[in-house]
């Protein structure tokens, strides 16, 4: 196995789930670290959301980090052998108003990865910029989109039921002008 | 009045505080309900890690707001708007009616 020195950010994810997994916890990647993933680290990001989406006890997930030779810092979970940081939003899995329903399972060198899709990885980072308009989440959504096999059609009806049909509009061209 | 729900007299107070003014800081939460800061400092940021409500720098506060993107935020708003009905009258004014409009740094009055 592969030192933890030597994981990048989404081995390093792998390698976490697969251990709470051994445990029966099940989480599920998302957030920054997910673009991460589907954009081939194109964009980096520290933090790995874990999502407890099953409603694992914090307990037993401490107790779990501790062995693998993290420490508890507020709501991280640092190591000293990597700069990247463990979270564990609680669930429930969402993007916006609607439960993520496909999750996808990758086998990598340091464990199977459980992660969001492309399309719920977009439609996380699209809600930054509906409603706080932050354009770094619009790009990383593009980046996302341009890399990877997304359904458009899903967006514009998932928009649709966030309340931003107009504004997904003003964007639509631009993640499906190289899809 | 909702604490059986929720868990915390202070959870509500936060909750109530949010819907109310659209936005809040821990010390005038504080301060509107009479009770210490570090309870509803602990409030504010568990309901924070809970994806409930979203946080922003104004100078040195940390302001307070629901998160859009919480995917229970409007039945929980429709939850604290039929709460808010059944609060003292004298209170709910209080919450509601408090000034919004700007006003001149150097106005005497």
């Amino acid at each position: 196995m592969k030192p933890i020195q030597e994981m990048t950010q989404i081995e390093l994810a792998a390698y976490v789930q697969t251990r709470l997994r051994r445990k029966g916890i099940e989480m599920i990647l998302s957030g920054g670290a997910s673009v991460a993933f589907y954009s081939s680290n194109q964009y980096v990001s520290f933090d790995l959301d874990l999502v407890n989406a099953y409603f694992a006890k914090s307990q037993d997930i401490r107790e779990i980090m501790q062995l693998l030779g993290f420490a508890e810092k507020g709501r991280y979970f640092v190591h000293p052998d990597t700069q990247f940081f463990v979270e564990f939003p609680p669930g429930p899995l969402a993007v916006g108003k609607e439960p993520v329903r496909e999750i996808n399972e990758h086998q990598l060198e340091t464990g199977k990865l459980r992660v969001i899709s492309p399309t719920d990885c977009v439609k996380d980072r699209l809600l930054g910029y509906f409603y706080w308009n932050d354009r770094q989440s619009l790009e990383q959504a593009i980046l996302v989109a341009r890399a990877h096999p997304i359904e458009i059609e899903e967006l514009e009806r998932w928009a649709i039921v966030e309340g931003k049909q107009e504004v997904f509009k003003a964007v639509q061209s631009r993640l499906i002008a190289q899809n | 009045m909702l604490e059986p729900i929720l868990g915390s007299t202070n959870s509500e107070r936060v909750l109530i505080f949010i819907l109310a003014r659209k936005e809040g800081y821990a010390r005038e939460i504080a301060r509107f309900f009479e009770t210490g800061l570090a309870p509803i400092q602990k409030q504010l940021e568990k309901l924070e890690f809970g994806g409930v409500l979203a946080s922003r720098e104004a100078g040195r506060t940390r302001l307070y707001t629901f998160n859009p993107r919480y995917p229970f935020l409007e039945e929980l708003k429709a939850l604290l708007e039929k709460a808010l009905t059944f609060y003292p009258e004298e209170q709910r004014e209080a919450l509601i009616m408090n000034r919004r409009r700007p006003r001149r740094a150097d106005k005497p009055l």
